[in-house]
């Protein structure tokens, strides 16, 4: 298992891959869909590519809450097995 | 129905210059396949679409759609078109086989070896449907009008003209694009070579793409070729294809009201013997060579094969104002279609 850092790290890779971005274009309050223009298959895209990463299982009811970085944290550091 | 502008990404090349040039100096294409074991097959070379297209949109694009896409795109951007080419009044006419084999068996398989049946990406299941290249088109190139992807294996593009011409006379639209594209892929050689004995040996790939308006409508500039005529049928099991193919081309030359004399050009697929041999008995030697037959230069490019050929005739039209060129080809299932063009002026 990463350490805690490393996850972190990884998450922001993983959102910015899914997402077309350069990690540094992304800040963590950054809102995806206003900010970014992403759309909701990137989006549910996110949640996939976490679920399968870190195999957890994260409940769809939780994606208005993933809509930045800083969200996605949180919501990750809520999942069960995380 | 004339044509006022065409593009052709190819083996030969991404641009209709070297498609033109390409085909003008007749060389084969037949290459190793990267990352491929001793495998030969005529792809679109450097075609990266991340590359080509930029790295917004195209995570998750296939190949095919990245072939449409850019093909589209080099249509629309000929230095004739202007913003009121796309909108509602244009409409996209796409040929394809299957969509892209590639993709949904990729998409299938992940689901099989993933930890879990679900940890599959969403991104790519629209990859998977056979209509994710037009639609694509219509998203980038904010194409409004009618959205149409049909299925016509080798003969696609000109089942399309067919379907053109009807959105066009039903006022559906008042520009169309028409074309086809195909990509080169592991999944789609080994389909071919499984699917029927008589499977070409040789794959390539491409797209091309023409901008249709109706004969009636006044355009800047000259056009480039007029449809004169589009006929298709169908050879049932068990008949010969020859006959089929020959009755096609004469109900075409009849409905552009010439006979096989007056043909400049008339060239097949280069993929069926018996789509050959038809036309050496319909037409003169001469006019079976004055252009090249694809085929044997680049490999059996699926859906794209008869866009090209369609390219190839309007790559050529300066050297023949006021020509006329038959076109064939054949699915090897059965279905069979020509079309007469008249050439008006050089690209």
């Amino acid at each position: 298992m990463l350490t805690t850092d490393a996850r972190q790290i990884r998450i922001t890779e993983i959102v910015c891959d899914r997402l077309e971005l350069e990690p540094e274009e992304l800040a963590e309050t950054d809102r995806f869909v206003e900010e970014h223009g992403a759309d909701s298959l990137a989006l549910i895209g996110v949640l996939a590519a976490l679920e399968k990463e870190f195999k957890v299982t994260i409940d769809q009811s939780e994606m208005p809450r993933m809509a930045h970085l800083a969200g996605v944290r949180e919501v990750l550091s809520e999942t069960k097995g995380w | 129905m004339k044509i006022t502008a065409w593009s052709a990404l190819s083996p030969y090349g991404h641009t209709a210059a070297d498609f033109t040039q390409g085909v003008r100096d007749r060389r084969p294409t037949a290459a190793l396949v990267p990352e491929e074991e001793a495998q030969l097959g005529c792809l679109v070379p450097d075609f990266d679409p991340r590359v080509v297209l930029g790295k917004k949109g195209t995570r998750d694009m296939n190949r095919v759609t990245a072939l449409a896409v850019t093909a589209v795109g080099s249509v629309l951007d000929d230095g004739t078109q202007t913003a009121a080419g796309t909108g509602p009044d244009t409409a996209l006419v796409l040929g394809t086989t299957t969509g892209s084999v590639q993709s949904m068996t990729d998409f299938t398989r992940s689901s099989l070896t993933g930890d879990r049946p679900y940890d599959v990406e969403p991104g790519v299941i629209p990859n998977s449907v056979m209509n994710c290249a037009a639609a694509q088109c219509a998203i980038r190139h904010r194409l409004q009008g009618p959205n149409t992807t049909l299925a016509g294996g080798r003969a696609a593009a000109l089942l399309g003209l067919l379907y053109a011409r009807r959105l066009l006379r039903a006022g559906r639209a008042r520009t169309v694009l028409c074309g086809a594209a195909e990509e080169y892929s592991h999944a789609r050689t080994w389909l071919e070579a499984r699917s029927r004995d008589d499977a070409p040996t040789l794959l390539g790939e491409g797209a091309a793409v023409l901008r249709l308006t109706p004969a009636e409508l006044p355009t800047a500039a000259p056009p480039l070729a007029r449809v004169l005529a589009v006929h298709t049928r169908h050879a049932p099991p068990g008949s010969d294809p020859a006959d089929t193919i020959r009755d096609t081309v004469s109900a075409a030359l009849g409905q552009a009201r010439i006979t096989a004399s007056d043909v400049w050009s008339a060239t097949g697929s280069g993929l069926d013997t018996a789509e050959d041999d038809a036309l050496d008995a319909l037409f003169p030697r001469q006019t079976r060579d004055r252009l090249p037959t694809l085929g044997p230069l680049v490999g059996d490019t699926g859906a794209a094969a008869s866009a090209l050929q369609l390219a190839t005739v309007l790559a050529a039209g300066g050297q023949a104002p006021g020509g006329h060129a038959v076109i064939t080809s054949t699915d090897g299932q059965g279905l069979v279609a020509a079309a007469v063009l008249r050439m008006e002026r050089p690209h």
